[in-house]
């Protein structure tokens, strides 16, 4: 689908099925290539985290400890440890080499860890929860140094902007908040309708635009400061499930997302029409992630599927 | 960044005790560039770096053969090394990555003061101002250091012009001088004990200006703002002044030679002094005249708005604030212990203070809910307004939808990817800059990991022993914050509801006891009552939700 625009971008190559990633025992709820590009991470239902090497796609390691599903990971900057966020209210920072061990668990959450996210610097984790809290943690001690009262329902999910100055959150009460990470303070709400609820959010690379999913099959590109929603993206199904999209950014701009009806929907981000639809799995699917250098993006399956798919372009 | 978002109408200077910084007893304090690390020199000659954001400890810089209280510390520009001057007449230049130490230099006396070159990527040069003697400039690289001229008939020897300062035997005699780089490092600006500002080009030592104080008392503290265009100067009468910068920033030396042959026909001091003129022009003077306090360790604000002077007469912690006009505009009291050091955030409204007991204080702006941030399309307005409603806005139309898509152009170019240039991108950066410390994640100790089914007993023992996170805590420094201790209580809570589900009385009460439990174990420092503590902070955050358990308010102590 070549697009006409005046700027003349590369014509749209179309991704293939590269491999079928079949390792866990259940339902994969998360996928995400390390900031080196080295490592692809997966975290699934059946309790483990699974390290695979992002050019073999070989198995390196399992990350076995959380005493309950996993929903959610996210990877330092300097890609050595990985936190995740689980159904056992702990959050827990591995490291990605050497021994794999289990470093910390943080403790503290009432209720289901939902999601997970270091700050840039990554000498914090932010966590959403069912317990509708936010928590910010301190990397080196594991200590819990701010507990915010975000929402009014279980949040889906938070991440911070470029200099870890913000967090976004969203949450199923319908809203997207934005905080100030130093001192916990609510600066705007993007949106406060009750319904449809908030699945996902996070900020662009540039951290100045914020790409928000809500549960009647939207995606929105949002400019905070503003509080205008400039694009929104269409045709893909997310009605259930808390999904997670991404940005594409390694050969011309697209946005990247799951669907309910088993595909993954790549966006032409300017012109908001639909380039390709990635078919192949056989049931939701819930999270994409897309490499930070090469044209790789990976994808994860719910429970009748339990695959990661590769995808990449030919060149 | 944030800024669009954040309410401009705020005063932008720090109003109450955030939080304060414990390990050891620092005596000296200085930010890096960005604010994101603060190091701070302890009495026994280690410097520990906290990280800023979290408030712990990042790094200690600590070796055994530096065992001499630090009296100053100062980062490069790009945050790479930091200067140490020790009480053991010692400078030494460390690593701050790999935390070892590069150099040591043992001066003649102590320097009270050390100041690496502003704008060089590896440090080479450095100012130290010792306690009783003229500045000097040292190389870092041949351990030489060259004795700056304190006064005008002191240029061009190159050898030690105090002559005239010495005593009978042969020793200088008091003769305290302060002195400072301007913002790139060509020039250095002295403030000498006769109350004059000295212009000096250390590249050949000369003194290209003079601007004389009127009363002539002795310069303690000069300081120039990040930007460079004002230079403060702190004198024994008690009053703080500030000049503007006249010259331009880079290729001061070229454009002084300029001036000095404009007015040749001037000679010695004459001339100096009308060089000056055009140099430095005396814009502000600050003193308090009901008090007369003696100022110590006064500062520019990050974008030299705010002027903060420090005074620590009859024991006080009291740091006044002025906007640059004049206008003292705050006194922040703090705890009845002196105030030693002060400095501002170079980008936050935040200030911190050292006390002569060795704590850190940091002074942030008092948290006011923003109403406005809680609903899209709230607005805060300045005053009432009569809202006029229209004809039909009640009418019943059912056929028209509410439009909620904006009507913003929907075909605009998007750009996700570029950066914006703030003012911290300097391009002639040469090396990249450390702007933090990679946090390592200390491994819990083996017996933490283990699934929840620990018995009861030892879930209480744990409590008590501190933190049940982070065992290690005893060798990091501790950020006292008291929304921390609704926080450990949270924790212990949590567990034991998840172990015995008790009835919601029941979590009341063991909260109550585990409260009053942590009250004695962690003996907080007794504040005044001047002094707010973050309690409408934890208001704020731990509000709605009672059924958290979590009661903020309780925990406060007075």
């Amino acid at each position: 689908m070549a697009n006409t625009n005046t700027q003349a971008p590369p014509p749209y190559k179309p991704y293939r099925l590269h491999k079928t990633l079949r390792s866990h025992e259940r339902a994969v709820s998360c996928v995400k290539f390390s900031n080196d590009g080295a490592l692809l991470a997966s975290a699934s239902l059946d309790k483990t985290l699974i390290l695979w090497s992002s050019s073999s796609f070989s198995l390196i390691r399992r990350l076995v400890g959380h005493t309950d599903g996993v929903s959610d990971l996210a990877w330092s900057l300097d890609s050595h440890y990985i936190c995740s966020a689980s159904d056992d209210r702990t959050v827990r920072i591995w490291a990605a080499r050497g021994s794999f061990d289990c470093l910390k668990v943080l403790k503290g959450h009432s209720d289901f860890v939902f999601c997970v996210n270091f700050n840039p610097q990554s000498n914090l984790i932010a966590s959403g929860s069912f317990d509708e809290t936010i928590r910010i943690w301190e990397v080196k001690t594991g200590k819990c140094v701010r507990v915010i009262k975000a929402h009014s329902m279980p949040v889906t999910s938070v991440h911070f902007n470029r200099d870890g100055s913000l967090i976004v959150s969203g949450s199923r009460d319908g809203s997207c908040k934005i905080w100030e990470a130093s001192t916990g303070a609510c600066l705007k709400t993007l949106i406060d309708d009750k319904d449809p609820a908030v699945s996902f959010a996070k900020f662009s690379p540039n951290g100045k635009f914020i790409l928000v999913a809500t549960l009647d099959s939207t995606l929105k590109l949002s400019n905070y400061s503003a509080g205008k929603f400039l694009k929104i993206y269409t045709g893909h199904t997310n009605k259930v499930y808390c999904i997670t999209s991404t940005f594409s950014v390694t050969n011309g701009k697209y946005i990247v997302s799951g669907s309910e009806d088993n595909c993954v929907y790549l966006w032409d981000l300017q012109q908001k029409t639909m380039v390709q639809k990635l078919e192949g799995h056989t049931d939701t699917v819930i999270s994409v992630t897309c490499h930070p250098s090469e044209n790789k993006i990976a994808s994860a399956g719910l429970d009748r599927d339990r695959t990661i798919k590769i995808w990449v372009q030919d060149s | 960044m944030n800024a669009p978002i954040i309410d401009p109408l705020q005063g932008d200077f720090p109003e109450v005790i955030e939080e304060y910084l414990e390990h050891g007893i620092m005596k000296c304090i200085a930010f890096n560039r960005r604010g994101t690390l603060l190091a701070a020199g302890c009495s026994d000659g280690s410097c520990i770096i906290w990280d800023f954001e979290t408030r712990g400890i990042a790094k200690e810089l600590r070796d055994k053969e530096s065992v001499a209280a630090i009296t100053s510390v100062c980062w490069s520009n790009c945050g790479h090394h930091i200067l140490m001057s020790a009480a053991d007449k010692s400078l030494c230049l460390w690593h701050v990555l790999n935390g070892q130490k590069i150099g040591r230099i043992v001066l003649q006396q102590t320097p009270l003061l050390a100041r690496l070159h502003p704008h060089s990527s590896t440090p080479s040069l450095c100012l130290a101002c010792p306690l009783s003697s003229a500045p000097l400039i040292v190389d870092l690289n041949t351990g030489t250091s060259t004795i700056l001229p304190v006064a005008v008939s002191d240029m061009a020897n190159g050898h030690t012009p105090t002559s005239r300062n010495k005593s009978s035997d042969g020793t200088p005699s008091f003769s305290p001088t302060a002195a400072c780089f301007n913002k790139y490092g060509d020039l250095i600006y002295v403030g000498n004990s006769k109350g004059e500002i000295l212009i000096v080009d250390y590249k050949n030592m000369h003194v290209h200006a003079m601007v004389p104080i009127s009363g002539g008392a002795v310069i303690k503290n000069i300081v120039f703002s990040r930007d460079g265009q004002y230079l403060l100067t702190n004198s024994n009468d008690r009053t703080i002044r500030i000049y503007d910068n006249l010259l331009p920033l880079k290729g001061g030396p070229s454009i002084l030679e300029d001036l000095k042959n404009n007015v040749s026909e001037l000679d010695g001091v004459e001339k100096m002094k009308a060089v000056g003129a055009k140099c430095l022009a005396l814009f502000r003077e600050f003193q308090d005249s009901i008090t007369k306090v003696h100022w110590k360790a006064p500062c520019f604000s990050g974008d030299g708005e705010w002027v903060v002077g420090g005074s620590a007469s009859k024991g006080e912690h009291k740091i006044y604030i002025w906007d640059r006009v004049g206008h003292l505009v705050k006194i922040l009291e703090g705890p009845k212990e002196a105030l030693i050091d002060l400095a501002w955030h170079p980008v936050h409204p935040i200030v911190v203070s050292v006390s002569l007991t060795g704590l850190v204080y940091i002074w942030a702006k008092d948290y006011t809910e923003n109403w406005s941030a809680f609903a899209p399309d709230f607005k805060e307005l300045e005053e009432n307004e009569e809202y006029v409603e229209r004809e039909d806005e009640f009418d019943l139309i059912p056929e028209t939808d509410k439009v909620k898509e904006s009507d913003v152009n929907q075909d605009d170019e998007v750009d996700i990817l570029t950066i914006e240039e703030n003012a911290f991108s300097e391009s002639d950066m040469s090396q990249e800059e450390l702007g933090f410390l990679p946090a390592i994640p200390s491994p819990d100790a083996p017996d933490q990991q283990e699934k929840y089914g620990g018995s009861f007993s030892k879930l209480m023992d744990s409590n008590h022993s501190g933190s049940p996170l982070s065992e290690e805590g005893a060798q990091n420094g501790q950020a006292t914050n008291h929304e921390l201790s609704p926080l450990e209580d949270d924790t212990g809570g949590t567990r034991l509801k998840r172990k015995r589900k008790p009835s919601e009385k029941g979590l009341e009460l063991q909260k109550g006891l585990e409260l009053q439990a942590e009250k004695v174990k962690k003996p907080l420092k007794p504040l005044k009552s001047s002094v707010k503590m973050s309690k409408t902070k934890s208001k704020s955050v731990v509000n709605r939700d009672p059924s958290n358990g979590v009661h903020g308010d309780e925990i406060s102590d007075d």
